[in-house]
């Protein structure tokens, strides 16, 4: 178990004049024992941070420190860090059992009799007891997943890293192993660092979210403060699914105004004071039919959830998603109007996408409360 | 469905029939040099030629060890092919692996430099090599025959073109497992190499055995003589010994049979299949 700091981490690939800055300016601490989600669109330096956490790449500038000793120049094999990789990487030639005491029989000098047990213990921990004879060809992807975590686990290492460890299984089977992964790592609580580009599994899975773009660190929070408090339009955009509902305003006194007549005064109008325009952000969750709303709009589909119903529709030349009610199923072409609460409006910076307001109210509503005012 | 089920078995019949043939036409030459080492050599050239084995293959077998010492350039043909074999393997897969999966200073020049030496004909390198064998006074050595080829060409194309089917995450697992470089070169790509390892194996035993030019020009004590040469000892002005040089190539020919044998059991189709997930 380790804290991390990672300090001013940068990092370019290629050479000869053409440098790429896969991470810049990146600096973060992941806290002892605590699970982190790096999420991001592809190529956004996720999987290269962790990657430099591993030891498997050098940085280019910046420290990264473990309890404050200074790995930045230590290779993989002295950091005492396992990591399961997006295609489980187990060896081919080895059985299960061998595949899991391997980094035993490099790392550490115990007997063959002790390494069998510990390898025992975690197989029948990840389920896979029956399987130690068989070779990782003969195992299902599920299966193999679990060889790649057991050879993570037996170790027993100051740092997990995880590079989207779930992305080759299907749905079904992703969903129960993510409850799996959240149960073994509070169970064995290892600082854990997880890189995946699902945003669903990110809030799912991460006691804390690390949001990525472009090779910066756009946000850290936990998942509902970069789901309601993002610092700026890329992190409310990227989380939240469907994502949130974009557009720009113009501004006159405290009055908004956007594409297909959309109009809305503030109630609070000093956040926009000497602004000529504005980013308005609406998740569309936080969006309910209502006669009069701000939002006009032509319905383009519905889709159906069951639960609930996805509404895609056209304002103006911008398109906005709402999720209502199963019950509701207008047809394509019927003009709609959708409101929304103060509360739930987000505001950004045009020029520089800084979040000027998100959303505000009560997060942490207690059980008898909500009891009392539903009742 | 029932007509194309029929074409399907003609097809297969005819096929069976072609490759029938060819293993026939195969087989012909080395059936006829066992039924030529066990007949006198006044049998030879009679008509219709002799189809049966005779019982005098012990006879020839003792003229042969008199007159060239078979046995010994027997020994010296297997310890120089064998251990020619087992050097070229491992030098061949290091470098193959170094020119697979890292990263460093003018590695593609010096790839293509390696491959370039392929079109040099050995005619080429024989007097350099030999006034150099003479300079440090290594002719008549085993490590005169077996040094000079032994880093082989062939051999490096070869492994670096299979090497690079294994995949970085692997070995990049191994490294965050604890291996050292060499750990991953021997506990991960060799085992994963098998197949390839066996058919350059063989690929280096034929050559090596068959060697004639190089040996011929190195090796010029009769005791240091490998099967090639001595066979062409067999080869005179007044007289060739028909007999003798068809008990020497029959016997000649079972280490590469051994060998043969030996590797096959390491063509394991898709070795590396269940490692990663595509």
């Amino acid at each position: 178990m380790a804290t991390i700091d990672i300090t001013k981490l940068r990092k370019e690939f290629g050479d000869d004049g053409e440098q790429i800055v896969a991470v810049d300016d990146f600096n973060l601490t992941i806290r002892d024992g605590e699970f982190l989600v790096f999420v991001g669109p592809s190529g956004c330096g996720k999987t290269t941070t962790l990657r430099c956490i591993a030891g498997l790449e050098d940085v280019t500038s910046g420290t990264i420190e473990f309890d404050g000793r200074d790995v930045t120049d230590q290779r993989a094999r002295e950091r005492d860090v396992a990591m399961v990789f997006q295609n489980y990487a187990l060896y081919p030639h080895m059985t299960v059992r061998k595949n899991i005491a391997f980094p035993l029989r490099l790392s550490t000098k115990q007997s063959s009799a002790e390494i069998d047990e510990q390898v025992e213990d975690v197989a029948d921990l990840l389920g896979i007891g029956t399987l130690l004879e068989q070779k990782p060809r003969e195992l299902s992807g599920g299966q193999q997943q679990r060889v790649a975590l057991g050879r993570a686990i037996i170790r027993d290492p100051e740092v997990f890293l995880m590079d989207e460890p779930l992305s080759n299984l299907d749905a079904k089977l992703r969903s129960k192993m993510r409850t799996e992964l959240q149960e073994l790592q509070s169970e064995l609580d290892v600082t854990t660092a997880y890189v995946t580009h699902d945003q669903t599994e990110a809030m799912a899975m991460g006691d804390r979210i690390a949001v990525l773009n472009g090779g910066e660190l756009q946000q850290v929070g936990t998942a509902s403060e970069v789901y309601r408090s993002p610092t700026n339009e890329f992190v409310a955009s990227f989380i939240g699914s469907p994502s949130i509902n974009l557009f720009t305003a113009e501004v006159s006194g405290t009055t908004l105004s956007g594409p297909g007549g959309f109009e809305y005064t503030l109630e609070d109008g000093s956040l926009v004071t000497g602004r000529e325009s504005v980013r308005m952000g609406i998740r569309p969750e936080d969006m309910r039919l209502e006669a009069g709303g701000a939002v006009p709009s032509t319905v383009t589909v519905v889709e159906q959830m069951g639960n609930e119903n996805f509404l895609y529709a056209e304002m103006g030349d911008i398109d906005i998603t709402a999720r209502i009610e199963s019950v509701m199923n207008p047809e394509e072409g019927t003009d709609v109007e959708f409101g929304f609460d103060e509360s739930d409006l987000y505001l950004f910076d045009v020029n520089t996408s800084e979040a000027l307001k998100t959303k505000t109210g009560e997060t942490d509503v207690a059980y008898e409360k909500y009891i009392g005012e539903t009742t | 469905m029932r007509t194309e089920t029929r074409n399907e078995a003609l097809w297969k019949f005819g096929a069976y029939i072609f490759l029938m043939v060819i293993v026939v036409l195969v087989l012909i030459p080395l059936y006829w040099m066992i039924v030529a080492a066990t007949i006198p050599q006044s049998e030879f050239f009679s008509w219709p030629p002799r189809i049966i084995p005779g019982l005098q293959w012990f006879d020839n077998f003792q003229a042969l060890q008199e007159n060239i010492d078979f046995l010994n350039s027997m020994w010296n043909s297997i310890i120089i092919s064998v251990s020619y074999t087992a050097l070229s393997l491992v030098l061949c897969s290091m470098a193959g692996f170094a020119f697979a999966k890292y990263e460093f200073r003018f590695k593609e020049p010096l790839f293509y430099f390696i491959l370039a030496t392929l079109v040099l004909p050995i005619q080429l390198l024989i007097i350099p090599l030999f006034l150099l064998m003479v300079q440090i006074g290594w002719t008549n050595s085993y490590l005169a025959v077996i040094l000079p080829w032994a880093a082989n060409p062939l051999g490096i194309f070869l492994m670096r073109q299979n090497m690079k089917a294994i995949p970085d995450s692997l070995l990049e697992s191994a490294r965050m497992d604890g291996a050292t470089e060499f750990q991953l070169y021997y506990k991960i790509a060799l085992p994963t190499m098998l197949p390839s390892l066996a058919a350059l194996s063989i690929i280096l035993f034929l050559n090596q055995w068959q060697a004639f030019l190089y040996p011929l020009v190195i090796l010029q004590d009769p005791q240091m003589y490998t099967i090639p040469l001595a066979l062409a000892e067999l080869v005179g002005q007044q007289r060739v010994y028909f007999d003798q040089i068809m008990v020497a190539t029959s016997l000649a020919v079972t280490p590469i049979f051994v060998v043969f044998l030996t590797m096959q059991q390491y063509f394991i189709k898709g070795i590396l299949s269940g490692s990663v997930k595509q």
